[in-house]
């Protein structure tokens, strides 16, 4: 058997080349330019990268059935960015350089996107980010205008946001009516987390918290309990935690196994998911998570977006679906504004959104952030309940659901 | 004291996944870089059979363990064997075997974590300790597990042509010794450990296709230390390595202590090449 | 058949034809996508060449090559953005940088055999990495280093001066290792012992082939900096040790030419793969399991070989 390939070596390495330049050749056939086209790089192997894909997809659906934009019909192609820089640089590359997009809506983690803006503004092409949420990526747009203007940030609330949330939830709800002053910070050591983190110490303390304990550990960690056994000993009496690429799941095993008296919650993408608590067996009850949007009456078209998305999807949706949804309406209508597809046009057009999404009205401040308040985009906090409800907690107003304490603390 | 049950729970779990690694080293002269699948296949397929063949969790340990052995024996026979005059070789085989099963398992199951239930879901309080059941488990398990091992080497005649194949592959093959099958079964008990520590570790650490990555890189660390080719040492190196990490995540903070078991080794292949108890020189 | 720097006239004009036709390749295609590939195909065929020229030679496999790359990298980013030099003075500086890390680290770890040295050198790349992410105040974390200026902003042309490069140092490597260096290199690989007993400073051979292929991988990393325009910890990882590897055997170890084709095929393989979409990664190990266990000593270096000894077989 051996003797074969030895003997045949030559014209195995030639097909094994002609295969390799045949797949490459493949990629330089120059894209049909008529329809528009969309790319979208993210993470094509996670979760939030299959829902941006759905999403988009089935906003494309719907406007090409309404013909399209000034006569142009919609379509969309994607490229794994992963959540390695080299890979996002190149996938930005190859959706511009390759494919020649007209426009990119995508995005998770902030390390990757700040690595691809440069190449982005190096090929002009206009940039709607959806995932990720590092203040430093629309800082880029004041800096440095003439050559950032293209990017966008349509979801999520950048960092900073976040934080002032998170601590309006700490200051009104866990200490305005849990009545627990001690607290405890827990995230992943991300850039997002190093951004937040500083915001969200000195705003708990400025509305009167006792920080007992602050501790980023490191993203691959898969043992929590010695970080679960300090946080106990340090005598706080909630755990607010800041998780995105953390493993939100052992997490929440290991905290619920060990019966840790102390609740938690605060921001945790992993735990957004619809699956979430079903996944480890319901080990999550009580953890409030963070999310933009569940299957409420927020704007008029949050339920029809939930319940269509769930025709295409086997889960609900996370929290890229909704602004990658957006995303294309909004780019969409600018460019009927614009009356053109014309780049600068569409961007002076962007600039001026007013756009009812699906979790709330986007608009964008002057570095293209999105921007948050009473009727836009806001973070709500809402927590696993008995058989996998969710309840919104907080902010009040929109409360649907009583708080409840975790099994193993109720007196 | 926490440290103390913490510290005993991770050196277990390294312990089962260094023995296996170093055993396969020191007999066949083999740097499986795959061992970490064998942890993650455990953990999967175990998964697997409970959730959705519904088989009760003993059972569904039991074949789990069975078919990642079986599995490692043909790797090695179809794919490292091949390779053997070559360390780089195997080595390479060995990675590019990781890579196809981590992807494997990424696309037929998602980059989400799975669930693995526990065998004993309840909580203990130890000496004032909080400790899940199922961590007291496996420490027991891994205890029954390598005690077993070791008895099996040392006191049967099975064992013992274990030991003649490490010590002189040739001399052994003059007393009459099946070399090519005493190695598929020392693959197969390697794989055999690891998948026992995946299904033990697997309720409550990570389940997802990437996880064969850090055990293989602890392991080789361990077996490094402890040297290479010899079960005791192994043992010896993953407490000391599991108690140096709990320590480090106590006492300093959680991000150093990836860098305690690389720091390790590094100073340990400095100054005392052999490991602890090596019996084969580094150099 | 000595000629032109010590390697004969067919390989000579052979390599010069290739090296024509990659620089042609993204003229005639007119695309940037494709200039892009081939640049970062061209930087891991400087890491490569840099590799076999140590590794493949000493049979010391160092499996930590991604510390040379990353700190050349890392000095690069600094210099430019954090004292703001101008992007040209990367290249001397990271070569340097390198080389003192080698130095350092070649004392004690040469002495080890086989995979122990493998190890000691994987084990400094993974802490080295560590230590970019725990001090992330100074080295940026995850993100690393933003921002770094272009060497030549005109793609096509930086593309032609890394090619330049990568054939300059492959050059410079091929008839080191023809040379008696080389002889040296290899005798030590085959058998220490030996070597020892005839007198010769074996440390030293093995300490300055290593400071020597850090150098270059140095250098790739600096240009690798000026191209992406950041440098992040991803670099130290050991992934990207093993893919250097990798390519390296897929060429043929040891031949120093061979690696550059390796490089060229795994890098257009990576991308070209995109089409599978999720699938990408396991076609990629597939194909590369097929690579190893059919043709274990690489592709391009024994066919090149058999090609050119066709007629002298007995």
């Amino acid at each position: 058997m051996s003797h074969f390939f030895a003997l045949h070596r030559f014209r195995l390495m030639s097909a094994v080349c002609l295969l390799a330049g045949g797949l490459l050749h493949g990629q330089f056939v120059y894209a049909q330019n008529k329809p528009l086209r969309i790319g979208v790089p993210t993470s094509v192997q996670l979760q939030v990268g299959r829902d941006t894909l759905t999403a988009v997809k089935m906003a494309v659906d719907e406007i090409n059935k309404k013909g399209g934009v000034l006569g142009r019909k919609f379509e969309f192609v994607s490229a794994d960015e992963t959540e390695n820089p080299e890979t996002g640089i190149s996938a930005i590359k190859k959706l511009t350089a390759d494919e020649k997009v007209d426009v990119l809506i995508g995005g998770y983690t902030s390390g990757v996107t700040l690595a691809q803006l440069p190449h982005i503004s190096a090929a002009k092409t206009i940039y709607l980010g959806v995932g990720a949420a590092s203040p430093s990526i629309t800082n880029k747009v004041k800096q440095d205008y003439d050559n950032y203007k293209y990017i966008f940030r349509v979801g999520p609330v950048n960092a900073a946001h976040q934080a002032r949330a998170l601590v309006d939830f700490i200051s009104n709800f866990v200490i305005g009516e849990l009545g627990y002053k001690k607290i405890a910070i827990v995230g992943e050591n991300a850039k997002w987390v190093q951004d937040l983190v500083p915001i969200l110490s000195k705003g708990a303390k400025d509305v009167g918290a006792d920080v007992r304990l602050t501790e980023l550990f490191d993203t691959q960690t898969s043992d929590f309990s010695p970080l679960l056994a300090k946080v106990k000993s340090s005598g706080a009496q909630y755990m607010v935690v800041v998780l995105s690429h953390a493993s939100s799941d052992v997490f929440a095993k290991q905290w619920h196994d060990a019966q840790v008296p102390v609740p938690y919650g605060g921001i945790d993408v992993k735990s957004m998911d619809g699956d979430f608590f079903q996944r480890i067996g319901g080990k999550s009850i009580s953890e409030i998570a963070a999310n933009f949007a569940v299957r409420a009456p927020l704007t008029k078209k949050t339920i029809p977006f939930f319940d269509e998305f769930k025709k295409n999807s086997p889960n609900f949706p996370v929290y890229t679906a909704f602004f990658a949804y957006d995303a294309v309406f909004i780019y969409a209508d600018a460019v009927k504004r614009a009356g053109s597809f014309d780049t600068e046009k569409v961007i002076k057009e962007l600039e001026k959104t007013k756009h009812e999404g699906v979790a709330g009205e986007i608009t964008f401040d002057e570095m293209h952030d999105v921007q948050t308040g009473k009727g836009k985009v806001n973070f709500m906090f809402v927590q696993w309940q008995e058989k996998g409800e969710r309840a919104v907690i907080y902010p009040k107003e929109l409360r649907t659901g009583k708080f409840i304490l975790p099994p193993w603390m109720k007196k | 004291m926490e440290i103390l049950i913490y510290g005993a729970v991770t050196s277990a779990i390294y312990a089962m996944l260094a023995v296996g690694f170093t055993l396969i080293f020191g007999v066949a002269r083999v740097l499986n870089l795959a061992h970490g699948s064998f942890y993650a296949l455990g953990a999967y397929s175990a998964y697997v059979l409970t959730t959705l063949a519904g088989l009760p969790l003993w059972l569904a340990a039991l074949l789990s363990i069975g078919l990642v052995a079986v599995f490692g024996i043909l790797v090695e026979k179809i794919l490292i064997r091949p390779q053997r005059e070559s360390q780089l070789g195997v080595l390479m085989i060995s990675l590019a075997t990781a890579l196809v099963v981590e992807q494997v398992l990424f696309l037929t199951f998602g980059s989400e974590y799975r669930n693995v239930p526990a065998f004993i879901d309840t909580k203990f309080n130890l000496w004032g300790v909080d400790v899940a059941g199922q961590r007291l488990l496996t420490l027991a398990v891994a205890v029954v597990a390598i005690g077993g091992l070791y008895a099996f080497i040392q006191f049967t005649r099975l064992g013992s042509a274990i030991l003649a194949i490490s010590q002189d592959p040739l001399a052994a093959k003059y007393m009459g010794i099946p070399s090519d099958r005493i190695f598929s079964l020392v693959m197969g008990i390697s794989a055999g450990l690891a998948a026992l520590a995946g299904v033990m570790a697997g309720p409550f650490l990570s389940v997802q296709p990437s996880m064969h990555l850090l055990p293989i890189v602890k392991a080789f660390a361990i077996v490094v230390v402890g040297g290479l080719g010899s079960i005791p040492g192994s043992i010896a190196a993953a407490f000391m390595l599991g108690y140096a990490e709990t320590l480090v995540a106590y006492g300093i903070s959680g991000s150093w202590t990836e860098i305690v078991s690389v720091l390790a080794t590094l100073l340990m292949l400095v100054f005392r090449p052999a490991g602890l108890f090596g019996k084969r020189a580094a150099f | 058949m000595k000629t032109f720097k010590g390697l004969d006239a067919v390989s000579s004009w052979a390599g010069l034809a290739a090296l024509v036709l990659l620089a042609v390749m993204p003229v005639v295609f007119t695309s940037n996508y494709l200039v892009g590939v081939l640049t970062v195909a061209a930087i891991y065929g400087i890491w490569s060449v840099s590799w076999d020229f140590m590794s493949g030679l000493t049979g010391r496999e160092n499996f930590g090559h991604s510390l040379f790359i990353g700190v050349g990298a890392y000095a690069a980013g600094f210099l430019n953005v954090q004292f703001g030099l101008g992007p040209w003075w990367s290249l001397p500086v990271s070569m340097l940088v390198a080389m003192v890390f080698a130095l350092v680290l070649g004392f004690p770890t040469l002495r080890l055999k086989g995979p122990y040295f493998a190890l000691a050198m994987l084990s400094s790349a993974v802490i080295m990495q560590r230590l970019m992410l725990i001090f992330w105040e100074y080295t940026g974390g995850e993100e690393g280093i933003q921002d770094i200026t272009p060497l030549i902003a005109n793609h096509l042309h930086y593309y032609w001066f890394v090619l330049a490069v990568l054939g300059i140092v492959t050059l410079l490597l091929s008839w080191l290792a023809k040379s008696r260096w080389g002889l040296i290199l290899r005798a030590i690989r085959g058998d220490e012992a030996t070597c020892l007993a005839a007198g010769l400073p074996i440390t030293h051979y093995k300490i300055l082939s290593l400071v020597i292929s850090a150098a270059f991988a140095g250098l790739g990393g600096a240009l690798y900096a000026h191209y992406q325009l950041q440098v992040s910890p991803q670099l130290f990882a050991v992934v990207t040790s093993i893919t250097v590897i990798t390519m390296v055997y897929v060429g043929g170890m040891g031949s120093i030419y061979g690696p550059v084709g390796g490089a060229l095929l795994l890098t257009v393989m990576t991308e070209g793969l995109r089409d599978f979409g999720e699938w990408r990664l396991m076609v990629y190990s597939m194909l590369l399991i097929f690579i190893l266990f059919f043709l274990p000593n690489g592709i391009i270096a024994p066919v090149w070989h058999k090609w050119r000894h066709k007629g002298q077989q007995p």
